[in-house]
């Protein structure tokens, strides 16, 4: 087994803890707005879809991470 | 063993131009939407025929959301955000399809045998997710200067409210500018590229379990595409509204979501 594949497995692991619990709490707010104002549905969803990609950017950057690692610095 | 290729891989020379797999798959979407716009504009008729239905679909979404979230210059910006929808839309539902990815010449590459698909999705590319995150860079960029005009665009972005704290405020506000072309582009390709490759590995365990994703890869493909086009309008709006604007148009908004009772 080789080192860089563990670097670049823990990189997107310990990467994405951060934005899973962040996507969980934006979610569960989003929902409970919805659920107590059924009608803020088309107002809540450009800042809601915003909030969440922006939110997954830094899991995106684990990502980033993890592939320079397996394909350019592994390699 | 699964062979997972980071870069697109070239078919074939045109002159000094290296035609790769994943722009052969961005002309097929380019192709399929002229096809789209040249029937549209020959065969639109008041009562829609299915087909017309179902090209109308994506842009009709797409106009709502514009319109009512676009800011001001909403007519000026629809065409490149829908343009931007359909074509990463198309270009994701492709790579689905049967025989895109999994169609192609067996190379060899030190030793190894390895399948070069004749057609890659094209957003699994990073040349082609840069080159539309590097579009609406420029577009949020034009329209921020044809807002304030070059030296008032700079100062908002340099020199934010308030005095007090831009020193700190504004490297960091020129970083997040800059940002926004990584992580528009890295998005995008990271989201379809890691759909490929679990499609790859899903294949590799037993075919059978490719068919658990694929409702999920549509999924995915459709939300990637909406936050794309959501983000590139964004980018326009805040680049054109300043902090003054903001409050005249704050007291405005509740108007139209009191009209709606």
């Amino acid at each position: 087994m080789d080192l860089t594949t563990l670097a670049a497995g823990l990189a997107i692991g310990l990467g994405g803890i951060g934005p899973g619990i962040g996507l969980g709490i934006g979610v569960s707010k989003a929902m409970e707005a919805i659920g107590r104002n059924p009608e803020s549905y088309g107002t809540l969803f450009v800042p809601y879809v915003l909030g969440i990609a922006l939110t997954e950017a830094v899991a995106i950057y684990a990502l980033v991470v993890a592939l320079i690692i397996l394909f350019v610095a592994g390699a | 063993m699964v062979h997972v290729s980071l870069k697109a891989e070239p078919l074939f020379a045109i002159g000094p131009w290296m035609v790769t797999n994943s722009m052969l798959g961005a002309l097929l979407v380019s192709v399929l939407l002229v096809a789209a716009a040249l029937y549209i504009r020959r065969r639109a008729s008041v009562i829609p025929t299915r087909l017309q239905s179902l090209i109308e679909l994506p842009f009709e979404f797409v106009f709502g959301m514009v319109r009512d979230q676009g800011g001001r210059h909403w007519r000026e910006i629809l065409p490149l955000i829908a343009t931007i929808f359909m074509f990463i839309l198309l270009a994701n539902w492709m790579g689905i399809l049967p025989g895109v990815g999994t169609i192609g010449l067996i190379e060899h590459e030190g030793g190894e045998e390895v399948l070069v698909p004749f057609i890659r999705p094209a957003a699994a590319d990073l040349n082609f997710t840069l080159g539309l995150a590097l579009l609406a860079f420029v577009t949020f960029i034009y329209f921020g200067i044809k807002a304030h005009g070059p030296g008032g665009y700079a100062k908002a972005v340099l020199l934010p409210e308030p005095k007090l704290l831009s020193p700190l405020m504004g490297p960091i506000e020129l970083i997040s500018h800059l940002s926004r072309v990584i992580s528009l582009s890295m998005r995008l390709f990271g989201n379809v590229f890691a759909g490929e490759v679990l499609v790859l590995v899903l294949l590799a365990i037993g075919p059978v379990f490719v068919f658990s994703v694929f409702g999920l890869e549509l999924l995915f493909g459709a939300v990637q595409a909406l936050v794309f086009a959501i983000l590139a309008m964004t980018y326009v709006v805040l680049a054109t509204t300043s902090h003054h604007a903001e409050g005249e148009s704050s007291e405005h908004a509740p108007e139209p979501a009191s009209g709606s009772h």
